[in-house]
């Protein structure tokens, strides 16, 4: 992930921008929305220790000097889908992408709730983005010409 | 696949709120089915998306509207070693790929 901000920089132009948007470490809830009324079905339980990663990633690129975070924001999200299809193949790639024990569960527990009803119906899950803003910083610190990480880098960030 | 995401458009809004884009050259960094790129070259950017998964990427391609046709590209890379000049863009975006 630092290796993925430092090349970052070296592509962006000077004063350029990284927009580093993804999903906030926070689990994320599954709904029914029906006739104007919503019913939770279930919270995923979802690992966030990628997202804690590049959490660190951010503050490491940021303590060594690469970039400056202009901006930090964060508002919701929701994916919204008509079929429980849907909803298994959304939470199948989740899961692969991230890593996860499966969420079937609770594909399972949408499907008996939308059978307990006759009023059309859609599944919603909800939670929230962040949104950073990290400006690029020149000059870029000592090393920078070399791929891969450095160690005098992360003492120095730590030294902060 | 008929399922919407972000139906508020707040992800635009946000972006929107960060840069001016119209005109950027913007490279955007695991764009997976090129859902958010169509945004970005809606708000005016010129997007070269990369992906590493070539799957995603030739739906991308397909799924590009002629309108955007001259703004985005579409490439199958990582984010760690982008076949790119140096200096050579205005914005990077991480698509939920940090």
């Amino acid at each position: 992930m630092v290796h993925a901000l430092r090349e970052a920089h070296r592509v962006l132009a000077a004063g350029g921008m990284v927009a580093d948007l993804r999903p906030a470490p926070e689990h994320r809830r599954v709904s029914i929305a029906r006739g104007g009324r919503t019913r939770l079905i279930g919270t995923m339980r979802e690992s966030f220790r990628e997202d804690h990663a590049a959490n660190r990633a951010v503050d490491r690129v940021v303590g060594e000097g690469w970039f400056a975070v202009e901006r930090r924001l964060r508002f919701d999200c929701r994916r919204v889908m008509d079929t429980v299809a849907e909803l298994r193949e959304w939470l199948r790639d989740f899961d692969t992408r991230r890593g996860h024990s499966s969420h079937e569960w609770l594909a399972r527990r949408v499907e008996r709730a939308l059978d307990h009803g006759t009023a059309p119906s859609r599944i919603v899950a909800r939670g929230p983005l962040i949104l950073n803003a990290l400006r690029k910083l020149e000059p870029a610190p000592r090393g920078s010409r070399a791929r891969g990480a450095s160690s005098r880098g992360g003492r120095r960030a730590r030294a902060r | 696949m008929t399922y919407v995401v972000d139906l508020e458009r707040r992800e635009v809004r946000a972006l929107a709120r960060i840069a001016p884009w119209r005109g950027r050259r913007v490279i955007e960094l695991g764009c997976g089915d090129g859902r958010l790129t169509l945004r970005l070259a809606a708000l005016g950017a010129r997007v070269l998306a990369i992906d590493p998964d070539a799957e995603c990427i030739r739906a991308a391609r397909l799924a590009l509207p002629e309108r955007f046709a001259d703004r985005v590209r579409y490439r199958v890379g990582r984010a760690g070693r982008l076949n790119a000049r140096a200096e050579s863009y205005d914005l990077a975006v991480f698509s939920w790929a940090l």
